[in-house]
């Protein structure tokens, strides 16, 4: 872990795997749903029992936990031995809401279908953020008929930086314009949670090239300014290792003093193995650059996840990044 | 298809280019180098752009980038071999002031405008209304493409939640408006009679009212009040919306997808270019960014993932080096370090080659352009950077490690 500078705000360190609810977010790209995907193997593997909860048109998360398999949907389903996931859809849980609150969702449902309701509810704003943090909120109060926690962890795999500041900024808006009845006090409820820094943690996403840093930065601190969630440390993903020996850093310079065409029997010409070198150099310093820069501008330690050499995304690289994550923890 | 056929196509006949393709892929930059190829063959090409970042204002070398054109200065252009007939302008839009305008232009009356300006719904749904964000950066492309300054207008499409909502989003705005429950709410008393109202006020008016008392909010009354204000520009509103729907979805339009080299870009890419057939587009081309290439044409199978070279071919580079550097480094530690750099690399090739071979074989196959931009190991951030960008996808120069000159 890279270390915070002086003056940095107390980080609270708990582990990842006590919290009860992990938000992950960042820009789209930097692999959001991977960590999210990897965070709840890991958890799971550690003998949590995790929900992972993504919202959004589209599943991102069962197609990597459990590639081919079905969708999850509104109503869930288990992965694995206590790996469960979930599709958060807005309207199947303003049903539920309204239903709760209506003592029945026939009528709930029968207008929900409406298209002309729908075409409304479409116009309104700010409903699907409270009504999904709700639904989150409802999921994390669960408990067994033994009175434990149905879940002991929920990795939400949030909407993507700025629109995820807005959305976790929504029971803050709503809390304050709304003064009474009873949508303040469920609003309260979820602000409480999602402030709660024992319970929640926000954990942003980074890339080590510069806009996700750049966005990574500014995600941090305007949720220092606005919203009051806590966020311990920046994840960052894709991080390069460093591409050649101890002592042998200014191996493409060395390269570089051979006849560009040279080539040594089966070996690529001198002049390629030099780009290839050149490359991997530039591209590592380019890279840590940008993580000093997200290190400083964010006052957080960072937690850095490797390259994948295959680049491909299977139950046993999301393993492998998931062991990543909770082993910086242990360092 | 050829790079000249690809630019024909897309960059001579149309006069909207389209850039499409999932967040993190580098649209931005892609879609500026498309706009600068155009300028380099004689057209006034603008980029109009979503990204907020300065990076795009500082590689183009202007000041900033507003909601309106920024023009290139004519010896930048010079530089960069743009013909005296052709230029470069890149604009930044900026959603909410657009949709603004947009009230401006159609509002009935100065208090017309004003009702819908302040009107708390308005302030808070023009990002969220109807897709209006997406409505309003196709509208932007329409001002462009008809304000006559410009032979082509390249798009980089707006970050929306599902790449293709722009396509969508001037039928939705125009559905909304005509839709039922707009009517209803604008004239109660001539929807009664319609068929559908009847559920409408049993149940959703009920829901309405339900939602009202736990929430405190007036938002019947709201909507309603919006609504109605919108009501005086929809006539225009509705004409305008159907003239950006025809042109984007019209001959005069080009879509480029433009793809990641990883695995889940792939997927996500080939996902995009299934659902863009549905809207009656063609892709002229698929446009792979950030790809790792190998520089002198073909890998050696000796660093193939599972092969190892010929320690007699390490000792030979050792010795090599040997004479070129003195004894320090170390040359056989140096030389296994360089075999090591190149698998390293070659194993980037080889992934990236394997997440984007169904792609390319099918844009082979249906006789698309297939353009691959190398992975540069620095970011591009000035206009030499974009023109490299620009060779790579018209495949003019061979730099397959872009950076390394």
């Amino acid at each position: 872990m890279h270390r915070p500078a002086a003056g940095a705000p107390d980080v609270t360190g708990a582990s990842l795997l006590e919290r009860r609810l992990v938000i992950v977010t960042g820009k789209g790209g930097t692999g959001k749903s991977t960590v999210a995907a990897a965070l709840g193997l890991a958890a799971s593997r550690a003998g949590r029992r995790v929900l992972v909860a993504e919202m959004g048109r589209d599943e991102a998360l069962v197609p990597l936990l459990d590639p081919g398999g079905p969708p999850a949907g509104h109503g869930g389903r288990e992965l694995a031995p206590g790996l469960e996931a979930l599709h958060i859809d807005p309207y199947e849980a303003l049903a539920e809401y309204l239903g709760l609150q209506l003592g029945g969702t026939r009528l709930v449902r029968s207008v929900l279908r409406n298209q002309a309701f729908h075409q409304l509810m479409q116009a309104a704003p700010g409903w699907r953020e409270l009504i999904t943090l709700g639904k989150v909120w409802h999921l994390e109060q669960m408990r067994t008929p033994a009175g434990r926690a149905r879940y002991d962890l929920i990795v939400v795999d949030a909407p993507a930086t700025g629109h995820g500041v807005a959305f976790l900024n929504v029971p803050r808006v709503v809390a304050s314009a709304v003064r009474t009845g009873p949508l303040r006090r469920h609003t309260l409820a979820v602000e409480e949670m999602l402030e709660d820094p024992v319970r929640t943690l926000l954990l942003p996403i980074a890339l080590a090239e510069e806009l996700p840093a750049r966005e990574t930065a500014e995600l941090v601190r305007r949720v220092r300014e606005e919203v009051g969630i806590a966020v311990d440390r920046v994840v960052v993903n894709r991080v390069a290792s460093a591409p050649f020996p101890a002592g042998l850093d200014r191996l493409d310079e060395s390269l570089a003093e051979l006849p560009q065409q040279l080539r040594c029997g089966e070996l690529p010409s001198a002049g390629a193995l030099t780009q290839c070198a050149r490359f991997l150099r530039s591209r590592h310093e380019l890279g840590h650059h940008y993580l000093e820069r997200i290190a400083e501008q964010t006052g957080l330690p960072l937690v850095e996840l490797p390259e994948l050499a295959e680049g491909v995304i299977d139950p046993g690289s999301l393993g492998r990044l998931g062991e990543a994550l909770v082993q910086a923890e242990l360092e | 298809m050829t790079p000249e056929s690809f630019a024909e196509e897309l960059l001579r006949r149309r006069r909207v280019a389209v850039c499409i393709g999932c967040g993190g892929v580098g649209k931005t930059t892609v879609a500026a180098a498309l706009a600068l190829e155009a300028a380099r063959l004689g057209r006034r090409a603008l980029v109009l752009t979503i990204d907020p970042a300065r990076r795009l204002a500082d590689a183009l070398g202007v000041e900033s980038l507003g909601n309106q054109p920024q023009s290139l200065p004519r010896d930048a252009l010079d530089a960069l071999g743009v013909p005296s007939e052709g230029a470069l302008s890149a604009l930044m839009l900026d959603m909410k002031h657009t949709f603004d305008d947009l009230v401006e232009r159609f509002a009935e009356s100065e208090e017309a405008r004003q009702r819908i300006l302040r009107n708390p719904i308005y302030q808070q749904a023009s990002n969220a209304l109807a897709g209006s964000v997406e409505y309003s950066a196709m509208e932007k492309v329409y001002e462009m493409t008809e304000s006559g300054e410009y032979d082509l207008v390249v798009v980089d499409t707006p970050p929306a939640q599902h790449a293709l909502d722009f396509l969508e989003a001037p039928q939705r705005l125009i559905e909304f408006l005509e839709s039922r429950v707009v009517q209803i709410l604008i004239h109660p008393a001539f929807a009664a009679g319609r068929f559908g109202f009847k559920l409408f006020q049993h149940g959703a008016r009920r829901i309405l009212q339900l939602m009202e008392r736990v929430s405190g909010i007036s938002f019947l009354e709201d909507v309603s009040e919006f609504l109605l204000a919108f009501e005086g520009m929809s006539a225009g509103f509705r004409q305008r919306a159907a003239r950006v729907r025809t042109l984007l979805l019209g001959p005069e339009s080009g879509f480029v997808l433009v793809a990641g080299p990883g695995q889940e870009a792939v997927r996500q890419a080939t996902e995009l270019r299934q659902r863009i057939g549905g809207f009656g587009v063609e892709l002229q081309g698929v446009l792979v960014n950030r790809v790792h290439l190998w520089p002198d044409g073909v890998l050696p199978d000796c660093l193939r993932p599972g092969a190892a070279p010929a320690p007699a071919d390490v000792e030979a580079l050792a010795d090599a080096l040997a004479r070129a550097c003195g004894p320090e480094p170390a040359p056989l530690e140096l030389a296994q370090a360089a075999v090591s750099a190149a698998k390293g690399y070659a194993a980037l090739v080889e992934r990236d080659a394997g997440a984007t071979g169904a792609l390319q074989a099918w844009a082979e196959a249906e006789g698309r352009y297939w353009g691959r931009i190398p992975e540069l190991p620095e970011d591009v951030h000035d206009l030499p950077g974009l023109a490299r960008v620009a060779q790579s996808i018209f495949a003019r120069e061979d730099t397959p490690i872009g950076g390394a000159g």
